[in-house]
C-alpha cells in the first residue's frame, strides 16, 4: 500500500516519459494527469467503449472505438466520436498516405495506428471512464506496446468496480449479472438504449457514472482519488 | 453527427415542435446536446456556465415552481422545459426533479441559431406552455370572422339622433318618425333621456287601444330604458336584445350622452340572424307543437353563432336565453292548464343551464323549490307541472336527464326547508358517492318563480362550504376523477369504447375538470358566481387560486370549448348530431400542440388542488 501511494500514477507517468520513444505515447505522457485531489465534478473525463473480437488483448482484435467527453457533470455529445478499425491494415499507414485512399474508405475503417494515436490525443489530460475498464485499458496498452514498444499508464475509473464496491459494502449477496451495464442502468432509471455500438455504450457508461455520483449523496464533490481504479 | 447517435436524434425528432425540423438541423441539434442526471428532489439548474438551457426530458419527471410551493407546471418523459429560455424568467422561478431524471440539454441561444427562421419553433423556445396557449387563444379570436364581435355599437348607430320631448303628441312623434324614416325616438326632458318611443309602442299602446293620437307621448313611451355603451360589441347588443325581448337599444358614449339607437335591423344588416326572433317566436307559441317547431331552429342558430365567431360565453348566453324562454313558456302553458300554484315556488335549473354554458344538445337538469307553506296534497299540482315541463323540454330537444335530476323526480321537488337539509348533509357529512351525484346542485339558477327561495339557501351554502375541509376534499377527489387525456410521452390518450374509437372526449376530459375545479374554488372561497369563467375570475388571487393559475385555466377553458364548438358546428353542418368526441386528426399539428398545452394546464392545476386538499388521505 505504502509503495502504491508513493509510486502513484503521476510518478509512474514521469518515469515512463523518460523511457518512451518520440511518438504518440510520449506526447500523451507529457501532459500532467488530472490532480488526484481535484473534485470529481471538475475532472475532465473520457467515457470509452471498445468492441473487440474477444477479451484477451494479446490474441483478440479491436473492432471499433466509441468515446465521449464528460465535463462538469455533463456528457457532451458534441465530443462524441466513433471509429471502426481495420486491424489488418495496421502496417499500412504509409500506403494510406501514398495511395490517397478515398474519404469513404477512411470513414469505413482506420488503421489501428491511426486510431490509437487519435485515442491517445483525446485522452491527454483526461481520465478514462469505462464499464469493466480492464478491457479498454488492456487493449489500449497492448496496442501501444505493439505499435510503439511501450505501454502508458492510464488513470481510469471503472463504473463496474464502483457498483461492485457499493454492493459489497451493503454486504448483500449479488449475482455477477447485476453488474452488467444494462442492469445497472435499469436500477438508476436510465433509458434502455436499443443500439449497441461502441459510442452508445460509451454514452451509456458516462450516464451511469453521473447517476452513481448523484446517488452517492455527497455533500460536496469528492476528490478524484476516491474513484480511481487501482492500477 | 456520428451516425451512431441516431437513437438520441430519433428521440428528439419525435417531439413537437422539433419534429418540424429538417434532418440536418436535427443532427446539429443532437450534436449540441449535453446529458445530465438529476437526482429526485434536486434542483434542475437554469444554466451551465451562465448559459440558459432548454431541457428535454429523456427519462423521469420535473416540477416547476414560482416561489415557495406554488407549483406552476409538471413535465414528464418527452416533454421540453423551455422555461429558462423565456425572455423574462420570473426571479423566484425554480425547477426540481420529482423523479430521478435524465436531461438532454441545449443552450437556448444555440438552439435558436440552429433552427434559423422556423418561426413556430423559435416561438416555442421563447415561451412557456401557458404563454403559448394564451397567444393561440388570441389568434383564434382574431381569426374569428364575425363582424358582430368586432363592430362596436358606437360605430353603427344612427346619427343624427332623432329626439322629441315628453310634451309632444303621439301624432307629432309619428310624423317625425315617418319623415326621418326611423322606427324609434329618444324622448328628452331638459336634455336628459327619459324614455324611448318605438313603432311597437304606438301600435300596441295607442292604435290598438284606441287612444287619442293627441295624447302626450310620455303616456305611452317606454320608461325603463335598457341601453348599451358605445364600446359594447354588436354581439353584446344581440345578447341584450335576446334576453330582454327588445328591438331598440339606445347607445351612450363615455361622457354619458346618448348618441343613437341600435335596432335589430342594424344587426340583421350586419349578419343574418334569427336568435332574437326565435325567442319572440317561443314567447308567442300557442301549443307544444309550435314550441317544438321553434326549438328545431336551435342547432341552426348554434351553427350560425359559431360561424360568426361566437365563443362559449356568447353562445352559452344565447342558447341559455332560448332554453330559458322555452322553459318559461312551458310553465306558463302548464299554469294555464292547472290553474295558479297553491303556494309560491321557484323552478330551478342545475348544471350547464345554470352556468349559462348550455349548447343546443344539452340534456335537462332541473328541480323545484317549494315554499315551506306547502300543505299536504299540494304536491299533486307540482307533480303535474313537473311532468308537463320535463316532457315538453324533452320534446324540444333537451332530453331527459339520464341521472333523473329532474323536477318530476319527487326527490328534487321539495320545500325550501328540505332542500336546505339536503345541502347541510352534503356539506357537513360528505359521502363521496352522494357528492358525485349532487355536485351539479352547487350550480343553480332560478328560471321562473320566486328568486328569494333560492337566495336564502345559497347564502347558507356559501357560509358553510369554506369551513368544511372534508367536504372540499371529497369534492376535490371527485373532481380528479376526470383527467386530461395526456400520456406520459405528451401524447393523447384516445377513447377506445367501440363507439368513438381514436377520439378525444373534449367535454369529460377537458371541460369537466375545469368546471369542477372552478366550482371548488367558488365553494372554498364562498363566491356566489355560477358560470365557470365568472368563478375563475372571481377566485383569482384568493388563497384557493393564484392569478396566474386563473388566467391559465381561463385560456385553457376558452381554447377547449372553442374547439368543441367548432367540432359541433362541423357536425351540424354535415347533418350529424353534435357530440364531444373529436379525432386529433381533425386538428392541425399546431392546434394539437395547443390542445396539449391546455390539457397540461389542467393537469397542473389538478395536481395543485390535490396537494391542497391531500385527497390521498381521505
Amino acid at each position: 500500500m505504502m509503495l502504491g501511494w508513493l509510486f502513484n500514477l503521476d510518478q509512474k507517468r514521469r518515469k515512463l516519459l523518460e523511457q518512451a520513444p518520440e511518438g504518440p505515447v510520449k506526447e500523451f505522457l507529457r501532459t500532467d494527469f488530472p490532480d488526484r485531489g481535484l473534485p470529481i465534478d471538475e475532472v475532465p473525463l473520457l467515457a470509452m467503449d471498445f468492441e473487440t473480437t474477444g477479451l484477451d488483448a494479446r490474441t483478440d482484435h479491436l473492432l471499433s472505438v466509441g468515446h465521449v467527453a464528460l465535463q462538469n457533470g455533463r456528457v457532451l455529445l458534441g465530443s462524441a466520436h466513433h471509429q471502426i478499425i481495420h486491424s489488418n491494415r495496421e502496417m499500412a499507414d504509409e500506403n494510406i498516405s501514398i495511395h490517397r485512399i478515398t474519404h469513404d474508405q477512411v470513414a469505413n475503417g482506420m488503421s489501428l495506428g491511426k486510431a490509437v494515436e487519435s485515442i491517445l490525443g483525446e485522452l491527454t489530460g483526461k481520465v478514462l471512464l469505462a464499464h469493466h475498464a480492464k478491457v479498454e485499458i488492456s487493449f489500449l496498452q497492448q496496442a501501444c506496446k505493439r505499435l510503439y514498444g511501450i505501454a502508458p499508464v492510464l488513470p481510469a475509473i471503472d463504473t463496474m468496480q464502483i457498483a461492485r464496491k457499493r454492493l459489497e459494502r451493503r454486504q448483500q449477496p449479488f449475482k455477477a449479472n447485476e453488474l452488467r451495464l444494462f442492469n445497472l442502468r435499469k436500477q438508476y432509471g436510465l433509458p434502455a438504449y436499443q443500439a449497441h455500438n461502441a459510442l452508445m455504450d460509451a454514452i451509456a457508461t458516462g450516464e451511469l457514472f453521473l447517476a452513481q455520483l448523484a446517488h452517492g449523496n455527497y455533500r460536496r464533490s469528492p476528490p478524484l482519488k476516491n474513484f480511481l481504479l487501482n492500477p | 453527427m456520428e451516425i451512431e447517435l441516431q437513437e438520441i436524434r430519433d428521440f428528439i425528432a419525435a417531439i413537437p415542435p422539433l419534429d418540424r425540423l429538417p434532418e440536418d438541423v436535427l443532427n446539429a441539434v443532437t450534436q449540441a446536446l449535453s446529458i445530465q442526471y438529476v437526482r429526485r428532489g434536486a434542483d434542475v439548474s437554469a444554466d451551465a456556465d451562465n448559459v440558459s438551457m432548454l431541457h428535454i426530458l429523456r427519462q423521469g419527471a420535473i416540477a416547476m415552481y414560482s416561489g415557495e410551493d406554488n407549483l406552476i407546471g409538471m413535465l414528464g418523459e418527452g416533454d421540453i422545459c423551455t422555461s429558462f429560455c423565456a425572455a423574462d424568467v420570473m426571479p423566484d422561478f425554480y425547477v426540481k426533479a420529482t423523479e430521478d431524471t435524465l436531461l438532454y440539454s441545449i443552450p437556448c441561444d444555440e438552439l435558436s441559431r440552429l433552427v434559423g427562421d422556423d418561426e413556430s419553433v423559435l416561438h416555442f423556445i421563447r415561451h412557456s406552455a401557458a404563454q403559448r396557449l394564451k397567444q393561440a387563444v388570441a389568434r383564434m379570436q382574431e381569426q374569428s370572422s364575425s363582424s358582430l364581435l368586432h363592430t362596436y355599437a358606437g360605430d353603427i348607430c344612427h346619427t343624427p339622433l332623432i329626439t322629441a320631448t315628453p310634451n309632444n303628441s303621439i301624432r307629432e312623434c309619428a310624423v317625425l318618425m315617418s319623415e326621418k324614416g326611423v322606427s324609434s325616438l329618444v324622448i328628452l326632458k331638459e336634455n336628459e333621456p327619459v324614455g324611448l318611443l318605438t313603432d311597437r309602442d304606438i301600435r300596441k299602446r295607442c292604435v290598438a287601444l284606441g287612444l287619442d293620437v293627441d295624447t302626450r307621448v310620455e303616456e305611452i313611451m317606454t320608461r325603463d330604458i335598457i341601453s348599451l355603451s358605445a364600446s359594447d360589441s354588436l354581439f353584446d347588443a344581440l345578447l341584450v336584445m335576446t334576453r330582454n325581448q327588445v328591438h331598440h337599444l339606445p347607445v351612450f358614449n363615455d361622457e354619458g350622452e346618448i348618441t343613437g339607437v341600435i335596432t335589430t335591423t342594424d344587426i340583421m344588416r350586419q349578419e343574418g340572424l334569427s336568435a332574437v326572433h326565435l325567442t319572440s317566436t317561443i314567447r308567442k307559441a300557442e301549443s307544444l307543437d309550435a314550441l317544438v317547431e321553434a326549438s328545431k331552429m336551435l342547432p341552426r342558430i348554434q351553427l350560425q353563432l359559431v360561424n360568426m365567431g361566437a365563443d362559449l360565453h356568447h353562445l352559452g348566453y344565447a342558447i341559455t336565453a332560448i332554453s330559458g324562454a322555452i322553459t318559461r313558456r312551458l310553465i306558463e302553458m302548464a299554469e294555464e292548464k292547472l290553474g295558479p300554484p297553491p303556494v309560491p315556488y321557484a323552478w330551478i335549473a342545475a348544471g350547464s343551464q345554470a352556468r349559462r354554458e348550455q349548447t343546443s344538445h344539452s340534456d335537462q337538469d332541473n328541480g323545484i323549490i317549494i315554499s315551506n307553506k306547502m300543505q299536504p296534497g299540494d304536491d299533486t299540482w307540482f307533480e303535474s307541472l313537473a311532468r308537463f315541463v320535463n316532457d315538453g323540454l324533452n320534446a324540444c330537444g333537451f332530453i331527459y336527464c339520464p341521472g333523473d335530476v329532474m323536477a318530476s323526480n319527487p326527490k328534487w321537488r321539495q320545500t325550501a326547508a328540505t332542500w336546505q337539509t339536503y345541502f347541510d348533509q352534503w356539506i357537513e357529512e360528505p359521502e363521496p358517492m352522494a357528492l358525485m351525484l349532487s355536485s351539479i346542485f352547487f350550480d343553480l339558477r332560478v328560471i321562473h318563480g320566486k328568486e328569494k327561495l333560492l337566495k336564502k339557501i345559497r347564502r347558507n351554502i356559501l357560509q358553510k362550504t369554506p369551513k368544511n375541509q372534508l367536504f372540499l376534499a371529497h369534492m376535490t377527489r371527485n373532481a380528479l376523477s376526470h383527467r386530461p387525456p395526456l400520456g406520459f410521452f405528451r401524447d393523447f390518450v384516445l377513447v377506445h369504447d367501440g363507439q368513438h374509437d381514436d377520439t378525444l372526449d373534449l367535454k369529460h376530459s377537458g371541460l369537466v375538470p375545469i368546471i369542477d375545479m372552478a366550482r371548488i374554488y367558488a365553494l372554498a372561497e364562498g363566491l356566489k358566481e355560477i358560470s365557470t369563467e365568472d368563478r375563475l375570475r372571481a377566485a383569482a388571487g384568493t388563497p384557493s387560486l393564484s392569478k396566474g393559475g386563473s388566467a391559465n385555466l381561463l385560456d385553457a377553458f376558452e381554447f377547449i370549448s372553442n374547439l368543441r364548438l367548432e367540432h359541433q358546428a362541423a357536425q351540424i353542418e354535415a347533418g350529424e348530431s353534435p357530440d364531444n368526441f373529436m379525432s386529433p386528426k381533425q386538428l392541425s399539428k399546431l392546434e394539437r400542440e395547443h390542445l396539449k398545452d391546455a390539457f397540461k394546464v389542467v393537469q397542473t392545476m389538478q395536481a395543485t388542488l390535490k396537494m391542497r386538499y391531500q385527497t390521498g388521505r381521505i
